[in-house]
């Protein structure tokens, strides 16, 4: 079987450490530890750059410089305001539901990092290619959206709780024509599984077969994300920081954390359902990922320093008026296109 | 048709994110002040004062502080300008009342200081300064 630069590497360790351990459940322990850590070192690195390039891609855009005097270039920026954030006054609301309040940036990290676990980074570099992955994606990233309600609750502040409010309507409402703009893409790939998914792609790239879908599943992504032009959950002249106002320091860097993890996750499943996945002529496949999701970020970022910000409702009607039809319009088509395809060859 | 003008906004933030950036490297690179700039510190030319204290007569604040020094030849000369831009509104009054244009301001905009006493400062003593440093 042809494997991958990524699967090759992961092969050479494990056979490394059975070498040295020799016993197939410890090789096997170690292994899963390693890749634990890894998709740890990979969300956070990702975010140290991430939140990087956000700041010199909006100062870039309104003719600015943006951080260019930590370290060179300015990429130590993100760190040194990691160690600041680090070192904070730890404030706890007096009245706020301690325990509650306390956990919530915690587990909010974990649905965000939990859908790292089936994304393809490369060929066969897969953590677990379970049969239902895209369904698994979507099941567990619109968790994050109880830790929003669960942090605006436990906060006891009303701004905290009507930024949660907002995050839940605009989320439920963009999940659904995610949803069925990804229904487009398991119909014709007649497979959740998203290494089928990405294989399906090697000829051409779903962009191609399914331009309505990728806009509206990038329309919809930039609602899952909170970003501008729909970062309604915050908004500092009416609900302050929305569910995280009362957050600071630590706990906040870990709200954060989880906002740039799903950014990235975003990109990854923009690339893997839409734009071939791994695939790519020359180079090892991760680094075409790599390249393909930096570009996606690159246009995320670009449409939020390019928009302003809509109201609340602007946003509900673009859902379910404009967006739900046009997806569910979309898999009509779509059907159609795949009963005709069937019948003629 | 309906969505051009997001087309068109995504057009103009990527020309302007490839323009040349408007940020000046502060502690590096410094903005020339304009002609007109009232600030920093008072410039007296010795040559031209005529010691008339014109300038601190105009003084709304009472912010400068001459003495004058009569010679032999019964000739007025400037021994101590003494301004205390502390106090000082930077109104130009004391420029404009000079009847020979013998002062002007230096046009330096870096003049917070730590202690109080270093806003009171003698232009004449600056000037010899300048000379030894010369
Ligand atoms: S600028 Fe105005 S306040 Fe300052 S010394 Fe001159 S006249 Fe006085
Ligand atoms: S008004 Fe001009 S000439 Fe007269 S004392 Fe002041 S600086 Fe000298």
């Amino acid at each position: 079987m042809h494997y991958g630069l990524l699967m090759s590497i992961a092969n050479m360790l494990s056979n490394g450490i059975n070498s040295i351990v020799n016993s197939r459940i410890g090789t096997q322990i170690i292994m899963a530890l390693i890749e634990i850590i890894a998709i740890f070192a990979v969300i956070s690195v990702a975010v140290i750059i991430l939140v990087y390039m956000e700041r010199r891609v909006c100062g870039f855009i309104q003719d600015r410089l943006g951080p260019n005097r930590v370290g060179p270039f300015g990429i130590l920026q993100t760190v040194a305001d990691m160690i600041k954030l680090m070192t904070k006054e730890d404030i706890i609301p007096k009245k706020a539901h301690k325990i509650l309040w306390g956990i919530t940036p915690m587990l909010l990290f974990v649905p965000a990092a939990l859908v790292y676990a089936v994304y393809p980074f490369g060929d066969g570099a897969i953590f677990a290619d379970v049969n239902i992955g895209i369904f698994f994606v979507m099941a567990v990233m619109s968790q994050s959206v109880l830790m929003f309600l669960l942090g605006g609750f436990a906060s006891e502040n009303k701004y905290s709780f009507i930024g949660s409010m907002r995050a839940v309507a605009q989320m439920l409402s963009s999940e659904i024509p995610m949803a069925f703009s990804i229904l487009a893409v398991v119909m014709i790939t007649g497979s959740l599984k998203m290494s089928d998914i990405v294989s399906a792609q090697s000829n051409a790239w779903f962009v191609v077969l399914q331009p309505l879908a990728f806009i509206i599943f990038i329309i919809s992504m930039i609602m899952e994300t909170n970003r501008t032009p729909f970062n309604l959950v915050e908004g500092e002249s009416e609900i302050i920081a929305g569910p995280f106002t009362e957050y600071s320091g630590m706990r906040w860097a870990l709200f954060f954390l989880s906002e740039y993890a799903n950014l990235l996750s975003a990109a990854i499943l923009t690339v893997t359902l839409f734009l071939g996945g791994w695939h790519g002529p020359l180079l090892p496949g991760v680094f075409w990922f790599i390249i393909k999701v930096f570009i996606v970020i690159f246009i995320f970022m670009w449409i939020s320093w390019t928009y302003p910000r809509t109201r609340i409702d602007q946003m509900m009607s673009l859902s379910w008026k404009i967006l739900l039809p046009l997806a569910l319009l979309n898999i009509v088509v779509t059907g159609i296109g795949v009963y005709i395809y069937k019948w003629m060859y | 048709m309906q969505g051009k003008g997001l087309l068109v906004g995504l057009g103009i933030t990527i020309k302007h994110f490839f323009r040349k950036k408007e940020t000046v490297q502060y502690p590096e690179e410094k903005l020339p002040m304009p002609e007109t700039f009232r600030g920093g510190k008072l410039v007296l030319d010795e040559k031209k004062c005529i010691a008339c204290k014109m300038c601190s007569m105009a003084c709304p604040n009472k912010a400068l502080d001459l003495t004058v020094e009569i010679d032999e030849n019964k000739k007025r000369h400037m021994k101590k300008y003494i301004h205390k831009s502390g106090r000082c509104l930077y109104c130009d009054f004391c420029v404009e009342a000079c009847p020979t244009k013998a002062i002007s301001w230096n046009r330096d905009y870096e003049i917070s200081c730590y202690h109080k006493d270093e806003l009171t400062y003698d232009a004449v003593e600056n000037n010899r300064k300048d000379d030894t440093h010369e």
